[in-house]
């Protein structure tokens, strides 16, 4: 039986192309690199799609902007409507925002604006602590809400934000929020850093309303190798590391790995 | 209170010398993916930087402008100083511009810091970027619909859920950056502002 197949779409300027396909492929799944030089057509014949992190078109006019317009988004909203996962992570996230796909599959509804940090200003990267909310998220929804998971961000516009003052706050309510910026007693974070970008609702991913979609900005695929977790990560999954450390199984799964296993729980039924 | 009674504002706009690979691209997409690209015939994109303080003549505030590494690189970058609403900005009679601007403000305090350094006088220092564009055969609204982001295929250069934008409607205003007058204390809190441009008009 052939395995389900996840393009990994790659507009110039990507750069997380190669970890996402090993992530996809150790969670049991089929990755194939899609350039954006081919025909958007072909996009039909896979049964999900990964938008990696990096700088699409070198982050002109806006992060996410120009590529949000390529005709690879219209095949890309039409599978996610027909049910197809998308992931899109970091700047496959603001790729996802700036084309409508999240968090309404239409208008435009939402910006990931440049963080807000006091006496700083621009790129910023650390581990943070992510909290799983209840949620039908395909990527989330076989986790227990307030799983705690340590993952990398790394960006300079990661800020979810309306000019709606409420829509952050519905998109809570309504599910579409499955991932929060957490403090260490899972509380969620409001203040930076443990909030690294002053997004609202401590948002650090915002799903469609059927759960299809996901456009998150810590990177899951940076965290799937459980030796690989920062030094400054303690509680269990900090303990799962020194011992994988101390055994030599540095290449164990790290908590990223769940949000793939998530999609692989969905395309296997 | 006396000071800020006699604040004059400068206007620095800087482009790059070479074709702008920003605009170009910006310029390649709105005409293959947009329904007003095809009205478009020219993108140039500008960093609008604006000193608002006690500031010396002309001479003077070129000079600080061309010496700091705050604002711009004259080796790749040109800079047009207006300090009169009657001085020209380098647009075009054919071009107009809109200028676009984080919602949550557009502050260089590193400039504010150096410009007080070098003068011993406190300014207050935006950027934002403006667009300068050219239109063949406009319709009413193809400014607007460029600029706004409504939809895959409507708007590029602003999305309203993080940005403002102004449009120039004759000659650009001075301020543009600095109006309306903000007070200093409001950096940090988000502008309630109309989802429509605000069209700057003089």
């Amino acid at each position: 039986m052939s395995l389900p197949r996840v393009a990994v779409v790659q507009f110039p300027g990507v750069n997380c192309e190669a970890e996402s396909e090993r992530a996809i492929e150790r969670a049991g799944l089929g990755a194939e690199r899609f350039r954006w030089t081919r025909p958007a057509g072909e996009l039909r014949d896979f049964d999900a799609f990964l938008l990696p992190g990096g700088f699409s078109y070198q982050d002109r006019v806006r992060a996410g902007a120009l590529a949000a317009k390529d005709p690879l988004m219209d095949v890309l909203a039409e599978e996610a409507e027909r049910g197809k996962p998308v992931l899109g992570i970091c700047n496959g996230a603001q790729v996802l925002v700036e084309a409508g796909l999240v968090p309404n599959g239409g208008a435009i509804d939402l910006a990931l604006a440049r963080n807000q940090m006091p006496d700083r200003d621009g790129y910023f990267a650390r581990w943070v602590l992510t909290r799983v909310e209840a949620s039908g998220c395909v990527f989330t929804r076989h986790l227990e809400p307030g799983t705690l998971l340590p993952l990398p961000m790394a960006h300079g516009e990661g800020r979810f934000t309306s000019r709606d003052p409420d829509r952050m706050a519905a998109l809570g309510r309504g599910g579409q929020i499955p991932l929060r910026y957490a403090a260490q007693d899972g509380r969620a974070a409001k203040d930076f850093p443990a909030n690294p970008s002053g997004a609202e609702e401590s948002a650090a991913a915002v799903c469609n309303a059927r759960g299809n979609v996901l456009a998150m900005m810590p990177h899951p695929e940076r965290a799937q190798d459980l030796g690989g977790l920062a030094r400054t990560i303690g509680g269990t999954w900090g303990g799962s590391r020194d011992q994988a450390l101390v055994g030599g199984e540095t290449q164990a799964e790290g908590p990223g790995m769940l949000l793939f296993h998530g999609l692989a729980r969905y395309l296997k039924g | 209170m006396a000071r800020r009674m006699a604040a004059k504002v400068a206007q620095a706009w800087i482009e790059l010398r070479a074709d702008d690979p920003e605009a170009v691209s910006a310029l390649a997409v709105a005409r293959a993916h947009l329904p007003v690209g095809a009205r478009v015939a020219g993108l140039r994109r500008m960093r609008l930087v604006e000193i608002v303080g006690a500031l010396p003549a002309r001479e003077q505030v070129e000079s600080l402008l061309h010496h700091s590494t705050q604002f711009y690189n004259p080796h790749k970058e040109r800079c047009a100083v207006r300090l009169a609403p009657a001085d020209p900005a380098p647009i075009e009679s054919s071009e107009r511009a809109v200028l676009i601007v984080e919602r949550e403000g557009s502050w260089r305090p590193a400039a504010e810091r150096w410009w007080r350094h070098e003068t011993g006088e406190p300014v207050e220092v935006r950027e934002g970027t403006a667009w300068v564009v050219r239109l063949t055969n406009p319709q009413a609204a193809d400014l607007e619909e460029l600029t706004l982001v409504r939809g895959r295929r409507h708007g590029l250069l602003c999305n309203p859920h993080s940005q403002d934008c102004r449009l120039a409607e004759g000659t650009v205003p001075l301020p543009w950056l600095h109006d309306p007058p903000a007070p200093r204390g409001a950096r940090a809190a988000g502008r309630t502002v109309p989802a429509s441009p605000k069209r700057s008009a003089r």
